[in-house]
Order: structure tokens, then C-alpha cells, then sequence
């Protein structure tokens, strides 16, 4: 809830898609609920009650949003210090952000955490325009093993150093 | 005698120092722009895991008012409002730091955050155990009918339009039934998935929607350009004059009196409780304090600010009695307390009393660290407004992914993150409030387990739900809060429409978007 409110002035393709993929997630919340097992134990009240609720009540939800937006309410995006109404939403960030995540979630296992948060940190950094590249990279590997030494060896969460580190005592949780 | 003992645990040396490390990373963080309080709390969540419950609590309880704190200096000091609660905060702050009266603006603040926060939380220690004496009555029915109270009013009322908040709400309660059904054990919505049978961790959701859907959205929308601090004159006697302090003393009691009964029902929370302080200094100010409003009053910094920390130490109230938590940030907090296997509830004084009584001790003396930190660090705070961008939105993503999977140890709990911050992405990107589906989310399970109890004793008749006092009592008072918000949230809009037409009778240069988009749409004309 915003002062300051926002149009959302491009077309209303996505406007309509959201609550219409709510609408098909209600849909098979009630075709699931159906498939719950509901041992005879249960009672008056099984497993199935609150899925059935929420399911229905999520596609009321749902369809009521899709009719406001057909009816002209666009709804307004949130505002916040560093977001820029007036500009196009950029889905290529959003696309290279999710990526690096998954990079990093494949790389935890081979190259252990500090490596792999070196990588999301540097990734990140530069998706969002940080130049130079290469005081980037350096930011990113000091943050992640900064991290590390703070975490996993200072208060004991158990972040694996990976195969290069696991000898150096102050890594580990 | 037992709020004795609290201090007698919280004034032990190393617990003073677990506070003070609260409320400076409360603050640091909460400085951060683009961050609210719920993402402070959420971010910071992986600190206290190693902790013991003492400490954590005492942490914790650091970072939620020092989050408080944070918000209003980057309201005041930087040109882009942020987060709601301290939004109003920005309407007269902003502009008087803009006339260089920008430390008097933030010495308002933080003294009116005190005084507020102070005087809340003695509220809270002679309202909160009255509250738990009669929650303990309480029975399984009138438990779904205050449940139903909280998703209403969460639901549709936080965020612009009811349909849109009853999306949110739904699809946390959707996410809070995945996994196996703690009374049956039968496996609901797991696809198969092993990871899933726990059921969807409260921290994933709330770090993921907070922090990783909101560094995505600003992602997508990064403002270019060089960030404007607006500079503060150093030194002492710049921050209140003598007439400022005459003018602030009476919004900042006006703002407790407000926030604090409005944290304690849940009507909105700490949004609702400042518009309410502005709108009503607005209307006391006479003669030259009428004039400055909308110039930059030191009245309508001093009100909402003060109404929003009094609403926080509100909100605690229904959490720590009833266990019901009215805002997101409330939300994240009870997980906390889940974590440690603690149910906040009306058992919770008589079970942890010590604990609680630790926690709101440190509640006292953490607005104390708060006040002596705040002004004097105001330095600190503006060079951690100046962090690039790209490091601050990087370094967010970053601690967000080790907080994920720091839950488990395990990588499948980060793509769980990424999932629901894509999720958050879409939400704000198409006007739809995040708080509902946290709140959802973790009412969801102690709904569903009261309100099956209740029909299991009853043997499934629904009448049983309305078959006490007090359940018809809090359904009926269901209409009453939502009448009354509907006609709140009229005024507010009505408020805005004027403010926006001042502001263009005043001749300034277009500040709100929608002017900006006027502008635009005429350039293109």
C-alpha cells in the first residue's frame, strides 16, 4: 500500500496471465484434494476439508482479479527507493538472476559453498551493471569467504568449504 | 516481579552486548534501501540459528525496533520513499531535510521512536499478561474464529484491492498444506518429491518473497543514475530547536495513543497506524505549523513516526498471547519462535516466562541503545544509504541463498527459494501484497488443526462454530473492522487526491509517478 501509486501503463497481457495461472493452480488444488487418502480414522474431519476451502476460495480470488482487471482496474506495481516506475520491466535481468541461482545451487556440490556464492555474488553484481568487471569478481570472492569465516567457521553453521578448503580449519562449521 | 527478573536476565553483560549487536544490524540493515522491516527480520534469521533461545529472542527483538529506526532515516534522507509503514514518514521528513532541516527531522524521529517505543512496550507489559489470563479460556472455536479475523483482515485489507489480497492469502495457505498432514500423516500436493514432505519451510518463503523476489523486481526496474542523499548540517545544536521540541512532544503522545491499540487489533498494522497520526496532525496543526504542512512539518514526522514504532510493540501483543500474528514481520518472527519448538500462545507466560519476560525487558533497554546509537551514527547511516546499488542488490541475493540453505543443508532448498522469489517477483510486479501469503502460510496448519478439532469434539456439525460467545462476538467484529477500514481507506485516498493537488498548485516540479506518467503521456500527445 503505497502514497505514491503507480500505473502499470503497458499492455495487460501479464495482468491477465497471473490470476489466470492462480485460477488453473485452484483447479488442481480441488482435483488433488479428491486424491488425498482419508483414512477411516479420520473422523468427521479429514485431510481433505481445508483443501477443498482453500482451493475454492482461491479460485473465487483468482477469477474476482481476473474480472477487475478486465473491467480496467490495472493493479499498481509496487513502489519502492530503488524502482523506477517509468521504466520497462528489463525480463532479462529477472531471466540471467534466476540462472545464476541455478548455476549456483549445481555448483555447492563440486566446488562446496564459498566457491558457489563467489560466482552468485560476482554473477549478480554484474547483471545489475557493476563496472569494473574484474573489482567485481574480487568484491564477490571476498564477500563469499567472508561469509564462510563468519558462518560456518565463527558461529557454526554448517556450510560445506568444498574440496579446494576442506583442510583450512577457519572454514569450517 | 517476573518483568524484574527479565531485566535481572537481559542487563547480564552478554546479553546486553546480543542486544546491542540486534539493534545496530537492525538498523544497518533496515538503513538499506529497498529493505523493510520484515525483510530485516527475515534476512538477518540465519544469525540466530547457532544462538539459544534466550539470546536469539534478545537479538531478535534488536533487529525488529532497530529495523524501525532504519526505515525512517532512509525516508527521510533519501529523495525515493521505501517501505510503507514509514512511507507518511517521507511526506514531511523528506521535504524538510530538502529545506536543511534534516537533522531536526531525524532527531524527531528517533526521539518520538523512543518515547513511543518506550511507552508501548509498558503498555505491553501490563496489557500482555491480562491478554494471556484470558486467552487461556479459550477454546478451539473461539481459536477459528479469531484465525478468520487475522486472514480477513490481512487479507483484504492490506494492499489496494480485496480480490488481489484474498489471491495472496489463498496461495499461502496452499503452500501451508504441502507436505504430510500432521494429523492423518497422509501426503498432500508433495508430487512425489521427498524434499516436500516436510512441508515448505516458513524461512524459504519469507526470505525468498522478500528478499529474492524483491531484489528481482528491482532488478527489472533499477533506477539509473547516481543516488541522491540529501545532506545534514553536523553538530549538536542543529538537531531540535527549543520550538521544535514544544511542537513535537504532543504528536509524539498523540502517535502512541494511535499506534498502539491499532498494533494490537489486527487491522492493518503499522500502515494504517501512521496514516491515521499524519491525517490527524494535519487536521490539529494551526497557523504556521498549517502552513508548513505539505513543506515540510515537523509535526507530521514526529506523529506517524512515534505511531509507527507504538504499532510494533503492539503487534506484539496478539503474537506472544494468542500466537496470532497480525503482519508479516510478525509472521517471520513467530516461525522464529517454531524454530526453537516455542509456541507463542497464552501458555507461553507460564511456560517460557523467563524467556518472555528476558524478551521484553531487552524491548526496554534495546529503545535506549536505539536512541544513544541513532543520532550520533547518523555519519555511518548516510554512507550505508551510499552503497552501489549493484553490491547492495548482489550482496542481498547472496546472503539471502545462505540463509536458504542454511535451513536443511541442502541445495534443494535453494531452488525452493528461487521458486517462491519468482513467485514474489510476479506479485509485486502485478499489484499484488506479499504480508497475506506469509500470514497465510503459517496460520494456515494451527487453523486447519483448530478448526479440525473443533468438529471432531462437535462430531462434525458446523454449528459448533458459532456456538460460543466469544467466536460470535469476533465474527461480529469482523464486520465492524472491515466497515471501518473500507471507510479508512477511503479517506486515505481522498487525502492523496489532495496532497497531489497541492503539490500541483504549488508549482513543483512533478513528484508523485502518476504526475510523471501525466507528463509523459502529454509528451507523447
Amino acid at each position: 500500500m503505497s502514497i505514491l501509486r503507480t500505473q502499470v501503463r503497458d499492455l495487460p497481457a501479464g495482468q491477465l496471465v497471473f490470476p489466470a495461472g492462480v485460477a488453473a493452480l485452484a483447479v488442481y488444488v480441488l482435483l488433488g484434494a479428491a486424491d488425498i487418502v482419508e483414512p477411516i480414522s479420520a473422523g468427521a474431519v479429514g485431510p481433505r476439508v481445508l483443501p477443498y476451502l482453500v482451493g475454492g476460495g482461491m479460485l473465487v480470488a483468482a477469477l474476482a482479479a481476473l474480472v477487475s482487471v478486465l473491467r480496467g482496474d490495472l493493479a499498481e506495481a509496487e513502489g519502492g527507493e530503488d524502482v523506477d516506475p517509468d521504466r520497462h520491466t528489463s525480463w532479462l535481468t529477472v531471466a540471467a538472476l534466476v540462472a545464476l541461482f541455478a548455476l549456483h545451487i549445481v555448483l555447492i556440490a563440486p566446488l562446496g559453498w564459498p566457491l558457489a556464492a563467489a560466482v552468485l555474488f560476482t554473477g549478480a553484481a554484474w547483471t545489475f551493471g557493476a563496472k569494473p568487471r574484474g573489482r567485481a569478481a574480487v568484491i564477490g570472492t571476498a564477500i563469499a569467504f567472508v561469509l564462510q569465516t563468519v558462518f560456518a567457521g565463527g558461529l557454526g553453521v554448517s556450510l560445506p568449504p568444498g574440496p579446494l578448503f576442506e583442510g583450512v580449519p577457519f572454514l569450517h562449521g | 516481579m517476573s518483568l524484574l527478573d527479565g531485566f535481572a536476565t537481559a542487563a547480564q553483560p552478554i546479553y546486553l552486548l546480543y542486544a546491542l549487536a540486534g539493534v545496530f544490524l537492525g538498523t544497518a540493515v533496515g538503513v538499506l534501501p529497498g529493505i523493510g522491516p520484515a525483510m530485516t527480520v527475515a534476512l538477518l534469521m540465519p544469525l540466530t540459528y547457532s544462538l539459544e533461545p534466550t539470546a536469539a529472542f534478545i537479538v531478535f527483538a534488536g533487529i525488529y525496533y532497530g529495523g524501525m529506526y532504519g526505515g525512517s532515516t532512509t525516508s527521510i534522507l533519501l529523495n525515493t520513499p521505501g517501505e510503507s509503514a514509514s512511507i507518511v514518514t517521507a511526506l514531511e521528513g523528506n521535504k524538510m531535510a530538502r529545506a536543511g532541516r534534516g537533522a531536526a527531522a531525524l532527531a524527531t524521529a528517533a526521539v518520538g521512536s523512543f518515547v513511543a517505543g518506550t511507552l508501548a512496550t509498558v503498555a505491553l507489559t501490563f496489557v500482555a499478561p491480562t491478554a494471556a489470563d484470558l486467552a487461556v479460556r479459550l477454546g478451539p472455536v473461539d481459536y477459528v474464529a479469531l484465525m478468520v479475523l487475522a486472514f480477513l483482515t490481512v487479507g483484504a485489507l492490506l494492499g489496494s484491492s480485496v480480490s488481489r489480497g484474498l489471491v495472496a492469502l489463498t496461495l499461502g495457505l496452499f503452500l501451508g498444506l504441502v507436505g504430510v498432514d500432521a494429523i492423518s500423516g497422509q501426503q498432500r500436493y508433495t508430487l512425489g518429491v521427498p524434499v516436500l514432505t516436510d512441508g515448505i519451510d516458513v524461512v524459504l518463503v519469507a526470505v525468498g518473497l522478500f528478499a529474492v523476489g524483491e531484489a528481482l523486481y528491482i532488478g527489472s526496474q533499477l533506477r539509473k543514475g547516481p543516488v541522491h542523499v540529501v545532506p545534514i548540517t553536523k553538530g549538536w545544536r542543529s538537531w531540535m530547536s527549543r520550538q521544535d521540541w514544544a511542537r513535537s512532544w504532543k504528536p509524539w503522545l498523540r502517535g502512541t495513543a494511535i499506534g498502539f491499540p491499532i498494533g494490537t487489533i489486527p487491522a492493518g498494522g503499522a500502515d494504517v497506524s501512521t496514516f491515521l497520526s499524519y491525517a490527524s496532525e494535519r487536521r490539529l496543526a494551526k497557523g504556521r505549523s498549517k502552513e508548513e504542512f505539505g513543506h515540510g512539518a515537523i509535526e507530521g514526522v514526529a506523529g506517524p513516526e512515534s505511531a509507527n514504532n507504538a504499532a510494533a510493540a503492539g503487534v506484539l501483543v496478539p503474537l506472544l498471547t494468542l500466537g496470532l500474528p497480525t503482519s508479516a514481520t510478525a509472521a517471520i518472527m513467530l516461525a522464529a519462535f517454531q524454530r526453537y519448538n516455542i509456541q507463542p500462545g497464552p501458555l507461553l507466560f507460564e511456560n517460557e516466562s523467563a524467556l518472555v519476560w528476558a524478551l521484553i525487558a531487552s524491548l526496554y533497554v534495546g529503545n535506549v541503545m536505539l536512541l544513544a546509537l541513532n543520532l550520533p551514527l547518523v555519519g555511518m547511516w548516510v554512507k550505508i544509504l551510499q552503497v552501489p546499488r549493484h553490491y547492495l542488490y548482489a550482496g542481498i541475493l547472496t546472503f539471502a541463498a545462505m540463509g536458504a540453505f542454511a535451513v536443511n543443508f541442502t541445495p534443494a532448498d535453494v531452488v525452493i527459494l528461487v521458486v517462491i522469489g519468482v513467485l514474489g517477483f510476479f506479485m509485486r510486479r502485478y499489484g499484488y501484497p506479499v504480508a497475506p501469503l506469509v500470514v497465510g502460510l503459517i496460520l494456515g496448519p494451527m487453523f486447519e488443526a483448530q478448526l479440525r478439532r473443533a468438529l471432531s469434539i462437535s462430531e462434525g456439525d458446523p454449528a459448533t462454530l458459532v456456538s460460543s460467545t466469544f467466536a460470535v462476538a469476533v465474527y461480529a467484529s469482523v464486520l465492524v473492522v472491515m466497515g471501518v477500514s473500507f471507510w479508512l481507506r477511503r479517506r486515505e485516498r481522498g487525502l492523496e487526491e489532495v496532497m497531489a493537488a497541492e503539490e500541483r498548485a504549488a508549482g513543483e516540479p512533478a513528484a508523485t509517478p502518476a504526475d510523471r506518467a501525466a507528463d509523459k503521456d502529454k509528451e507523447m500527445a
